[in-house]
């Protein structure tokens, strides 16, 4: 018995071919579809951020800075840290005090900040020059340079162990500062001076 | 000839003009034809079956993982097959089994990405597999599995990126794209999607830890970030290594060693990005990325 539809058949394995083509085609381009790229957020300076606010809970300031808005002065240019900052400022308070961030790229004299963050760029120099001006005026300065608290005057300094975010602390630059600490802070230092 | 033989003949012939017509009606033919004594021991019988079925789940149930129509065009090649057809009919059948096999694969897609039925298209991709070892029982379905894993992969790791919170998602794009990379190492889409999976489920560890969180926490997270962009920056290092014009691997590079505040590689990187135009986003503010909440009631 001849098989009648032979052409019947040709004709869908034609059609078959084309969409089996089709359908590898579709599958590539929905696994390209799916391929999102890296976060932009900067987890790092979020940490930083976390950090900086953990630090208030550690220190009292003078009593002439409790009545204004709690100032954390940025000196020197990193946006995301800044803005990480800010969020933070819309969401939290440093007990009663409005938390305000200010941020120049040189030192500004006039600003009167509780907290001064220094960026990388900064020098050690820099650091003893505001450490040296801030003296008992209320302001923990922290910095991200190699060596900025041991002979720098900042009171805290971040650096890196394994990519990991860690401080080393140095207590009589706080003092200095017009600061008073919580004994146990010195315990989540990685260093004392 | 006799003429009842004549008679199912005559059916059969029916059957057949109808099948693309009116496919119900040429079963209907077909289910005396079946019956009869003369006709129902005949491949010939069921092969037309097995078609005028094919005809009408076409129609009706192509796209559907369980389809009763599809259980009959199968079970009328099986007897068909086991009537000894000559070669033409065993030709016409493995079609319809390769046919079918391929309607699978459609399947697959559909589950995916219309249900996010990830069980349901492995079934459906497990079934395309097995109608085509009917016909070609060697198969080497190397290529298919990469295929099939690779969407998996990318399209619920896409699921997981969003939201980090649905970690079966993230489960499923895991053992997708780690069974890429158990049948081809070096895989290009499959490093990249899981590195990318890696690397931004670090940078939500440190979006969703709270800003009052306690030095302990913090310490906690800062581990597992580091731990998952140090895995990232591994797959995502074999794209490059391969291919150092790869813009995804470049861009993704350069945000794994400023995580992990690899300060040379990071200012490598953030070259090769300047100099083939990636946007990295200097201008950009980190905290754009989420919505800026701001409650009535700070938090003290």
């Amino acid at each position: 018995m001849n098989f009648k539809s032979n052409t019947i058949f040709v004709r869908l394995v034609k059609r078959l071919k084309s969409l089996n083509t089709y359908l590898l085609l579709l599958l590539c381009l929905i696994s390209l579809r799916f391929q999102q790229g890296p976060s932009s957020f900067d987890a790092v300076s979020k940490n930083k951020a976390i950090f900086i606010y953990g630090f208030t809970k550690y220190f009292e300031w003078p009593e002439d800075k409790k009545t204004t808005n709690f100032i954390i002065y940025v000196v020197g240019k990193n946006d995301n840290l800044v803005a990480e900052l800010k969020k933070l400022a819309s969401l939290k308070k440093v007990g009663d005090q409005e938390i305000e961030i200010k941020n120049t790229t040189l030192i500004d004299n006039n600003i009167n900040p509780h907290i001064t963050v220094f960026t990388p760029e900064n020098d050690i120099k820099n650091i003893s020059e505001m450490a040296g001006k801030m003296k008992s005026k209320g302001s923990l300065l922290i910095a991200e340079t190699p060596g900025a608290c041991k002979g720098g005057g900042a009171g805290i300094n971040f650096l890196y162990i394994d990519s990991k975010l860690k401080f080393e602390y140095k207590e009589d630059a706080a003092k200095k500062a017009g600061l008073k600490t919580k004994e146990d802070f010195k315990k989540l230092a990685v260093e004392n001076y | 000839m006799s003429a009842t033989m004549l008679a199912q003949e005559d059916k059969l012939s029916r059957a057949q003009g109808l099948m693309t017509s009116d496919p119900a009606q040429a079963l209907q033919i077909m289910d005396t034809v079946i019956q009869h004594p003369q006709t129902k021991n005949d491949f010939y019988t069921w092969t037309i079956r097995a078609y005028i079925y094919y005809e009408l789940y076409k129609k009706t149930e192509k796209l559907k993982l369980h389809s009763a129509i599809r259980d009959s065009i199968l079970s009328s090649m099986k007897t068909s097959t086991e009537l000894k057809p000559d070669s033409e009919a065993v030709q016409n059948i493995n079609r319809m089994y390769k046919s079918l096999a391929i309607g699978y694969k459609k399947i697959v897609k559909v589950l995916l990405e219309d249900s996010l039925n990830y069980e349901g298209s492995l079934e459906a991709f497990n079934n395309y597999k097995k109608l085509l070892l009917k016909i070609e029982p060697k198969h080497n379905f190397e290529a298919d599995d990469i295929e099939y894993n690779l969407t998996v992969g990318s399209f619920f790791s896409n699921i997981f990126n969003e939201d980090n919170k649905k970690t079966r998602a993230g489960e499923i794009a895991k053992v997708a794209l780690l069974k890429v990379l158990e049948l081809q190492p070096t895989n290009s889409s499959a490093n990249l999607n899981l590195g990318l999976m890696y690397y931004n489920q670090a940078a939500n560890l440190s979006k969703s830890l709270e800003y009052g969180a306690d030095f302990t926490e913090i310490d906690a997270i800062q581990d597992n970030m580091i731990k998952l962009a140090k895995q990232s920056e591994k797959l995502i290092r074999t794209v490059y290594d391969n291919d150092n014009k790869n813009t995804k691997s470049i861009l993704a590079l350069y945000y794994i060693y400023r995580m992990l505040v690899d300060t040379p590689k990071f200012e490598d990187f953030k070259k090769k990005c300047k100099e083939m135009n990636l946007d990295i986003g200097e201008n950009k503010p980190a905290a754009t990325e989420e919505n800026q909440n701001n409650p009535q009631n700070k938090d003290k």
